[in-house]
This record gives structure tokens, C-alpha cells and sequence, in this order.
């Protein structure tokens, strides 16, 4: 394992902004230490006033407001607020050992859906239009990512979704050599 | 204080969701009318349906559906003794069936007639409307007029000029042409695009204004034929055709300008007869150094960007509606309507302008509106309740008002770093790097600015304290990690400033 700076074992993986960064975290005198890019910063999260929280890192302190949901935490600092991930060990290893993510066609932006080309159970080639969503008051055509069959439509005309919402989930075709 | 005592309702509906409805609604308490508003169960949450008195469910195959349903709005209206009905923007707002409708039904619509949404709603027939009205409309050639002569009379035209697809939209297959020489080319080319495109290969032709803005005015208009404008706004810094930020006064124009364009804006809604609050858009450009400018649209309803409007002339736009909808005269002239200060509203969206300004979806875990000297928050959100995209990306409205331009910026940033919207990005930050980018203190903007300026939109880079801090933040506050932490042996705490 990496050295994280300092003597520190127990890593933490969290995604800002597309990107990973592994820290760890220990007890200090009076508060933390963090440990990132072999650097060991002091750091502290205590209450402060109207649900403000009051951030010292290093020698700077700020005031932040902060909201967890799950494994989602929400920042604003400094009049900008920020999202990171908290990544579980075990399940950075199910994303590694999942299947091609072309067996699963996602949205790319939360919209709904207009219309859909194929019933499950289908076969589709590659680039064949599978569904009509439409986002923003564009529409936009979704194809197929390979050569398969429709297992499962996970949405419905007129149905919204989320950005990265599972809409359509392909197997091989049988008899398909994988 | 208005008195509505003898107004012909008492009960007023809105028929519209988010920010809209709730700005309404708070006009019509203070008025001290009986509020109603129509709800689709995925708006059950908002600051609409606590404010209403009632509020009465709507059904639709889609939340959208709901809004668009005049049958089950009229019902609600009846089922409620509503007197009147306001649409605010969007919806139905500007359908002239609806309207007609509304008004079979006894109710007053808030708004114009059908018949004016009929002309001034429709672009080719407003269009042909003002030009023979003798208001400056851009010059052009239209083919359809009469094809046989359609290339001789664009031969005859000004340049640089536009070519337009008759059946387009959204900028596919517009071309311009600064070179007479190229212009027949030009339009052989933009047919096949036209064709390709939209199946129809018919075009127009008109002046083309480079980098120009887009200045609209407020009007309004009672059932006694008083037409009064409330000034400009500005509404330049646009994204797909949509407005981000607008602002009064228009930092281009000079007072002679002003008068002109504010006055062209009456005039047209005067020859109309035009009744209620209107908006007449207009391109503003220059060319060979003189400022000029042409009819564009009307907008025959209240705008999203109306609080400017109200926060320099100190008008309740919504209490204005409301009293010409119940028959009553304006009551003052175009000389007692003054204009103080500046103003500028910041439309709030879910979207990630980093990302082409797609829009972002998520709960809504804090919500917290900035206060102060001239801050007006017009929110459709509260806390706890989730950002979906059943509905338009558009959260809320900050408006700013100022002594003048520079005091409304400098407040305009303060109130955008104090706003926290935590769950869902939104474009609050992009609004900071825009009003502070050196194009827009100059107030030098025009349509296609944030398209010339990319790197607006661009997310700067973190520097690494930054990042630093937010992964502290992070680490910190999340249970399982803090508590790992906590259980381990404090070793290195134990044997004091203990460094790697």
C-alpha cells in the first residue's frame, strides 16, 4: 500500500470532479490529521452557528456548509458548493468485476422519454435506434451499443429519469460466442 | 393600498407551478384576495401550494400534461368560485383557446383577449402587423410573398444579410452573406439545407445585425385604452436561445435611445389595443456606427424577467395585472412612471454549464436564500423536497437592485456566494465567473457572447488547498471514517507533535 503520508494504514478513496484521491485520517492532539499526497495536514469539523460547520485545515479555517446524504457529501466553500463520493473499497472492486458497461444503455442527462423502437425480447444490431428521449426540448435518439437482444426496458413513454438512469439492458444473443 | 372592494372577483387561481405561482400568490394576499392554486402531485413540496389558501390536485399522464389541461383548471376554478384566473408564463399563458375559454366561463384571464394572443402571439402575423403599422421591422425579402421576384428583392437589401429557412429554427441552415456576389449561391445552398432539414426548402432574407442584442420593453395596457411602457430590460447573455441574465436599464443605450425604442414599444402595443402586461422584444445592433433596431416578437404575458421591471419603477407587476383584469383604468401617466437605480436578476438553474449547460437533477438537502440591502429571492424550491426533470431546469430568481450598476454587481456576487443549494449543482458559480468576466462590467454583451466566450463556462481548476479542504470536509464528516478514526489507537497524538 501507498504511503499516504504518515504511518497511516487505513485508506479512504473519495471521487471530486471525476477524479479519485485516497486519504487517510487520524487522531491528533487536538482534532485530526489528514493524510493526502504524502502530506499530513491538521484538520477539524467542528459545529458552528445556523447549521454551519467551521473547517480548520492547516492553518486556514473556514465556514461551510455541509450536507451528507449516504455516500454522498455536499460542500459550499467559499460561495461554491462541491459534491464528492465516498468510494467503499468493495465497491470500487464490483465496478472493476462488472459486466461491459455496453450491456446497459444509460442517459447521459435527465430527460424523459418520447418514444420506444423495440419491444424485450428484440434483437438489435449495432447503431439500430433503440428509444426517443427527449432533454432540454431536444430530442435525442439512443441506438444500440452492440449486437444483442432486449432483455429489459426500464423505462416507460413518458416516464422521466436521472442523468446515468439504466434504460435499456441488452444480453448477447443466443448462441452469441462471448 | 388598492382597494379591491368592487372588483368583479374576489378568488383568484394560478394556473402555473414554481416560482411563478408563489410570486402570484404573494400578490394576491397582499391584496387580501382568496388565493387558489392547481397542483400536480410531483410539486406537492413547493412554496405554491403553502402559500395558497387552497390548492387543488391536477392529473396528467405527465406533471407537465397536468398544467396543460384547461378542462381540469377551468373545473378547479369553478369547484373553487374563483373569479379570475392568472397563467402566469409558459403553460397556457399564451394559449388563445385557453383564453377564450377562461373567458366563456364568465372568468376574467389575466391577460390579454384571444384575439390579441391570436395577432401579437403569432411571429408572421405580428410581424406583418407592425411593419404596416409603419414600426421598424428588419428589412427583408420573404419568398413566399412572391417567388418569382423573391431574388431580385433580396438583390435590393442592405448587407451583410441572413438567410433563413421559412420552416427553421434553433440556427440550422440560417447563412450569411457579406459579399452580393455570393448571395445567389448562398440561397441555392441554404434551399438544399432547408430541404435536407426540414423537408421544405422555402427561405427569407433579412438584414443581418452582427453581435446583437436582445432589449425588450415592458408595456401596460387597460380595457380603456391607456398604453403605458415601464422601460427596457436587457436580456443579451443567453444560453440555447434562452436568457440567463437580464437587467434595467440596458447598459447601450443613451436617453434619446431609450425614449425611442421604449416609445416604439407603446406605440405598437397601442395599435393593437392591447390590454394587460405585455413585452415587446426588439434586435438592437449597430451598424456603420449608428445604433438601430427592429421589431422582434410580443411576449403576451408576464415574463420571468419582470422583477427588474418592478424593482426600478417600484410597480407590483402581478397587482397591476390583477387590477386591469377587474376593469380598472391605470390610473397614472407615462410621465409619473419613474426609473431608479439598476437592477438585475439571475435566473438560478439545476444545470452544469461546464457540461454544454445540461441539467442536473438531485435532492435538495440545504437551501439557504441570501438576505441584504436589495436582495429579492423568487424561489419555486424549499429544503427536503428533490430537483427532478419532470419540469423546466429554471429553481429560482435572484434579483438585485442598486443605486447603480456597479452597486448591483458588487451586491450580485455577495448574494451568489451566500446562496447554498446543497444535492443539486446548479449555475450559481458560472453566474459569478459571468458577472465578473471584464465584457459584462463593461456591460458589453450581445446574443452570441457566452458561445465567443467559452472559457466562462469552463470549470476552473481546483488549486490544491482546495482540494485539500474539501477531502478534510469530506473525511470528517462522514460517520464510519470518523468513528475508525476515533477507535484507533491515539499513538501519534501520545507521543505529541509526532511528524512523518
Amino acid at each position: 500500500m501507498a504511503e499516504l503520508g504518515g504511518n497511516v494504514k487505513v485508506k479512504h478513496g473519495f471521487k471530486l470532479n471525476e477524479t479519485e484521491y485516497d486519504v487517510g485520517l487520524s487522531r491528533a492532539k487536538n482534532g485530526y490529521r489528514l493524510h493526502v499526497d504524502g502530506q499530513t495536514i491538521p484538520v477539524n469539523l467542528i459545529a458552528g452557528q445556523e447549521g454551519d460547520q467551521i473547517l480548520t485545515t492547516g492553518s486556514s479555517v473556514d465556514h461551510i456548509t455541509l450536507a451528507v446524504d449516504g455516500d454522498d457529501v455536499y460542500i459550499h466553500l467559499d460561495g461554491e458548493s462541491y459534491h464528492l463520493q465516498f468510494e467503499h473499497s468493495l465497491q470500487r472492486l464490483a465496478e472493476m468485476s462488472e459486466g461491459s458497461a455496453a450491456d446497459s444503455v444509460k442517459s447521459t442527462m435527465p430527460g424523459s422519454l418520447v418514444s420506444l423502437n423495440v419491444v424485450e425480447g428484440d434483437q438489435v444490431v449495432t447503431g439500430q435506434t433503440i428509444l426517443v428521449m427527449e432533454s432540454m426540448k431536444m430530442e435525442t435518439t439512443i441506438v444500440a451499443p452492440r449486437d444483442g437482444v432486449v432483455e429489459t426496458l426500464h423505462v416507460a413513454v413518458g416516464q422521466t429519469f436521472d442523468k446515468d438512469a439504466v434504460l435499456v439492458t441488452l444480453v448477447p444473443e443466443e448462441g452469441e460466442e462471448k | 393600498m388598492i382597494d379591491t372592494s368592487k372588483w368583479p372577483f374576489d378568488t383568484v387561481l394560478v394556473a402555473n407551478r414554481g416560482e411563478i405561482a408563489a410570486r402570484i400568490l404573494r400578490t394576491v394576499k397582499l391584496l387580501g384576495l382568496k388565493s387558489v392554486v392547481v397542483y400536480h402531485r410531483a410539486d406537492l413540496n413547493t412554496p405554491a401550494i403553502a402559500l395558497a389558501d387552497v390548492a387543488v390536485e391536477i392529473t396528467g399522464d405527465t406533471p407537465v400534461a397536468a398544467y396543460l389541461d384547461a378542462n381540469q383548471i377551468l373545473a378547479a376554478a369553478k369547484e373553487t368560485g374563483a373569479g379570475a384566473i392568472h397563467p402566469g408564463y409558459g403553460f397556457l399563458s399564451e394559449n388563445a383557446g385557453f383564453c377564450q375559454a377562461v373567458t366563456d366561463a364568465g372568468i376574467a384571464f389575466v391577460g390579454p383577449t384571444p384575439e390579441q394572443i391570436d395577432l401579437m402571439g403569432d411571429k408572421v402575423r405580428a410581424r406583418a402587423f407592425v411593419e404596416k403599422e409603419g414600426f421598424p421591422v428588419a428589412p427583408s425579402a420573404i419568398e413566399d410573398d412572391d417567388p418569382a421576384t423573391f431574388l431580385e428583392r433580396a438583390k435590393a437589401l442592405p448587407l451583410p444579410l441572413l438567410i433563413k429557412p421559412a420552416a427553421g429554427g434553433g440556427g440550422k441552415g440560417m447563412r450569411v452573406v457579406r459579399d452580393a456576389d455570393q448571395l445567389e449561391g448562398e440561397i441555392e445552398r441554404a434551399r438544399s439545407e432547408g430541404q435536407r432539414y426540414f423537408g421544405d426548402g422555402r427561405l427569407y432574407v433579412e438584414k443581418f445585425i452582427e453581435n446583437p442584442r436582445h432589449i425588450e420593453v415592458q408595456v401596460l395596457g387597460d380595457s380603456h385604452g391607456n398604453v403605458v411602457h415601464l422601460f427596457e430590460r436587457e436580456c443579451s447573455v443567453q444560453r440555447r436561445f434562452q436568457k440567463i441574465v437580464e437587467e434595467t436599464p440596458s447598459p447601450a443605450l443613451d436617453d434619446k435611445m431609450r425614449t425611442e425604442i421604449c416609445e416604439t414599444a407603446a406605440g405598437i402595443a397601442r395599435s393593437a389595443g392591447y390590454r394587460n402586461a405585455g413585452t415587446v422584444e426588439f434586435i438592437f445592433g449597430e451598424s456603420d456606427g449608428n445604433a438601430e433596431f427592429y421589431f422582434l416578437e410580443t411576449n403576451t404575458r408576464l415574463q420571468v424577467e419582470h422583477p427588474v421591471t418592478e424593482e426600478i419603477t417600484g410597480k407590483d407587476l402581478v397587482a397591476e395585472q390583477l387590477r386591469i383584469a377587474a376593469g380598472e383604468p391605470l390610473g397614472y401617466t407615462q410621465e409619473e412612471i419613474t426609473s431608479q437605480g439598476h437592477a438585475i436578476e439571475f435566473r438560478i438553474y439545476a444545470e452544469d454549464a461546464a457540461a454544454g449547460f445540461t441539467p442536473t437533477t438531485g435532492p435538495i438537502l440545504k437551501w439557504k436564500v441570501p438576505t441584504g440591502e436589495g436582495v429579492r429571492m423568487d424561489a419555486g424550491i424549499v429544503e427536503g423536497a428533490a430537483v427532478t426533470a419532470a419540469f423546466d431546469p429554471m429553481l429560482a430568481k435572484l434579483v438585485i437592485r442598486g443605486a447603480n450598476r456597479d452597486e448591483a454587481r458588487t451586491r450580485a456576487d455577495a448574494a451568489l456566494r451566500d446562496l447554498v443549494l446543497l444535492g443539486c449543482k446548479t449555475n450559481t458559480a458560472f453566474l459569478r465567473r459571468l458577472l465578473n468576466h471584464p465584457a459584462f462590467i463593461a456591460g458589453d454583451v450581445h446574443t452570441g457572447f457566452l458561445d465567443a466566450n467559452p472559457d466562462i463556462a469552463a470549470e476552473p481548476e481546483l488549486p490544491e488547498s482546495q482540494i485539500h479542504k474539501l477531502l478534510a470536509a469530506a473525511a470528517l464528516s462522514n460517520r464510519p471514517i470518523r468513528d475508525v478514526t476515533d477507535l484507533t489507537p491515539d499513538l501519534h497524538a501520545a507521543i505529541g507533535e509526532w511528524q512523518n
